[in-house]
């Protein structure tokens, strides 16, 4: 058959044409802006001075944005492989349900995922809240001294996990399955045959099997959890924000709430760097440790 | 013929261009008043709608208080899309000016809407004036008071004949007042709002000034022995908190709540909070309650204060017609003049003629402690201040510790100097 080249060229073009258009319009371009924005001193409206490197500078020696860089971190590593895991031990002991039990605990499991961040605040906040939350309830009725969980740094990130990965888990135990029903089951009828354990079922078919799903959910997890903002703008309203800074909590400080356009700028470029970063050096990790096998 | 023929045209395009310049002029109006505050702004613009119906209309829009509403207003002016009129923070003013975000208001102005300077408090006035000149009308001053339950007091004997609390006029006397209440069995004897610094910024502040402090003199914060007055207010509060007096680790929400449920028996907070008081009073559904000036708990009594005013933003490259700019200047006119039911609100109406009348000093509890407007006290005049700016963002970030425990007052205020001045 004679394959017009040109033609498929044309049409490849015009096919893509709309989403390239609007991809280099909304981010690209102010991709570029905000790259340009952090060697200056604008404000949030308006243009600046040229600055150079100062506003990267003054990142070092700026309290707010290690408390923020800590934050980010702490939380990366309270959700991200806690999450994963969670998801995982959930997914294997729901494949074990048939049918219409299987459903619906997994739609159990699904419901908070498809909650609204701010609907997911409010449960949280009626569970939490030192004055009216019904765990104090509990805890009262033990015996045992309040706790002020979202109001102390020492509870703050631990909850906030625990709240995200309540949240989010939904998702990956969707992937898990996924990927476990993709299993052939011939493979475990035969390692039945051979009597072998649960636990090295588990480890020679599952795990292997089930691994570019594992870094799949693994490397969705990392990204979404280095941009987290949402849970603690909410949970820190009228409370400690400062002291629960994340990154993208401080860029938006920065901008919207001190006016310094540039400055802001200048967090988002970093965090876009080390999100960069971050994801490739993992994502080697994954391959390589995924090809030792 | 055609000369009659073209007499007729001028006649009917005159008349046409008469029911144009008469047609309707709508105001596009935003705010920030989500309370119960709220509700009561909303019947003044029903109000100011059927009075002038056919003439102008009010289009009225309630954002999110606080640093969405203002982030909005910058963007939106930034690009000429911002409402005609809004409601402004006094104390956002100077930021606000810097920003290039509010129209100045000329003498003509004034004169059009039949308001001027005689009309309001001198440091009302003043907080709406930047180098000279005025960018906003001041529709009222809502300061802090102290809410009481006259249940609670009364049965820890703690109530004078004048059914005011005891203890209002030293430290000493009123931390006896609220240690009588606790051993009466009042869980907590005065409601704070102890998680949320930018709160409590008002009710430090307020005991700063009780001592004569200032925030910032010479564009220098805490300077000399200010640095201190601020160490000793916090160290009253967080005196409370070490004897067991007042609420730890309360946000807004639950410190009403504490008070509405009589868990607490006492509460600082603005003037605001009146209508819910009222409402739930008149629903039967709350005890007898009073609210007084601020007790004076050092040398002077001293309240913190901010003013709601009518600014009008200056948008981008989109210039006000002759004919909308008279209708906003009629509105802010007609609310001002009308500000006695905005009292109902809580707040005390900026427009004095207002408060003279006999009517306005029947109100209660509004004329109890409307005796404060003597002694208040605005945020400093200086682009960082101001409601969610930055020296209620840094300030809050150390007050939240301090307040329950965490951090010593000493401590605290040296943090808070170190990063105000590095601001």
């Amino acid at each position: 058959m004679l394959i017009n080249r040109r033609k498929d060229t044309l049409i490849a073009a015009v096919l893509v044409a709309p989403f390239l258009a609007i991809y280099l319009l909304v981010f690209i371009w102010p991709t570029v802006q905000m790259f340009g924005i952090s060697f200056t001193d604008a404000p949030l409206i308006g243009d600046g001075n040229f600055v150079g490197l100062d506003n990267y500078a003054r990142l070092d020696s700026d309290p707010r944005f290690r408390t923020a860089a800590w934050n980010t971190a702490y939380f990366v590593l309270l959700t991200v492989l806690p999450g994963t895991i969670v998801a995982l031990l959930i997914a294997l002991g729901v494949s074990r349900l048939k049918g219409r039990a299987q459903s619906a605990v997994l739609a159990l499991f699904f419901l908070p995922y498809i909650l609204p961040v701010s609907v997911v605040y409010l449960i949280w906040d009626w569970v939490l809240n030192f004055q009216f939350g019904i765990s104090m309830h509990i805890l009262d009725w033990l015996g045992i001294d309040r706790v002020p969980i979202t109001k102390t740094r020492a509870w703050f990130m631990p909850a906030m996990a625990v709240v995200t990965i309540w949240w989010t888990a939904g998702f990956s135990i969707l992937l898990f399955l996924a990927g476990l029903r993709a299993i052939p089951a011939e493979i475990y009828e035969a390692a039945s045959l051979d009597n072998a354990s649960r636990w090295t079922v588990f480890r020679k078919i599952t795990w292997p099997l089930l691994y570019p799903i594992t870094s799949l959910v693994f490397t969705i997890q990392l990204i979404s959890q280095l941009k987290i903002f949402d849970q603690v703008y909410l949970f820190s309203q009228g409370g400690r924000p400062n002291d629960n800074m994340v990154l993208v909590y401080y860029v938006f400080q920065r901008a919207f709430q001190q006016d310094q356009g540039g400055r802001a700028a200048a967090v988002a470029v970093t965090l876009f760097v080390l999100v960069v970063a971050v994801s490739v050096l993992q994502f080697q990790l994954l391959r390589l440790s995924g090809g030792r096998r | 013929m055609i000369v009659k023929g073209m007499i007729k045209a001028a006649i009917l395009a005159t008349v046409c261009f008469a029911g144009v310049a008469k047609a309707e002029e709508t105001i596009v109006w935003w705010d920030f008043l989500g309370g119960g505050d709220g509700v009561r702004m909303k019947k003044l613009i029903e109000d100011f709608n059927a009075e002038h119906a056919g003439q102008i209309k009010i289009d009225a829009t309630t954002l999110e208080w606080g640093t969405p509403f203002y982030a909005k207003v910058q963007t939106s002016a930034a690009v000429g899309e911002a409402p005609d009129m809004m409601t402004y923070h006094a104390s956002r003013i100077p930021l606000a000016v810097q920003q290039g975000v509010l129209q100045e208001l000329t003498a003509d102005d004034f004169a059009a809407m039949g308001i001027g300077q005689a009309d309001f408090a001198p440091a009302t006035w003043d907080a709406v004036t930047v180098d000279g000149k005025q960018y906003a009308v001041p529709l009222d001053t809502h300061p802090i008071v102290l809410y009481y339950n006259k249940d609670l007091l009364s049965a820890a004997g703690m109530l004078d004949e004048n059914g005011l609390p005891k203890g209002m006029d030293s430290g000493e006397n009123f931390t006896a007042t609220l240690q009588a209440l606790k051993d009466n069995g009042v869980p907590f004897p005065l409601g704070s709002v102890t998680a949320d610094g930018n709160f409590m910024f008002r009710t430090i502040y307020s005991l700063v000034g009780q001592q004569g402090g200032e925030l910032m003199t010479d564009g220098e914060f805490l300077a000399g022995d200010n640095g201190d007055k601020l160490a000793n207010a916090l160290g009253v509060l967080a005196g409370w908190t070490k004897a067991g007096l007042q609420s730890t680790y309360t946000d807004y929400p639950a410190t009403v709540a504490l008070f509405t449920s009589g868990e607490a028996a006492m509460m600082i907070n603005g003037v605001w909070e009146v209508p819910t008081m009222t409402d739930l009073a008149a629903q039967g559904k709350l005890f007898n309650w009073g609210a007084v000036e601020l007790p004076v708990i050092f040398d002077k009594p001293s309240t913190y204060a901010d003013s709601h005013a009518f600014a009008l933003p200056a948008n981008k490259g989109k210039d006000m017609t002759p004919e909308k700019r008279a209708a906003v200047l009629t509105a802010i006119s007609w609310i001002e003049k009308n500000s006695l039911f905005w009292a109902t609100a809580g707040h005390i109406p900026a427009y004095a003629p207002v408060t003279k009348t006999p009517e306005y000093a029947a109100m209660q509890p509004n004329a109890t402690y409307s005796s404060l407007t003597a002694n208040m006290i605005f945020d400093p005049k200086t682009p960082l201040a101001g409601v969610a700016g930055p020296i209620f963002d840094v300030m809050s970030t150390y007050f939240v510790p301090t307040l329950n425990g965490e951090l010593d007052p000493a401590e605290a205020v040296a943090s808070i100097k170190e990063e105000l001045n590095g601001l």
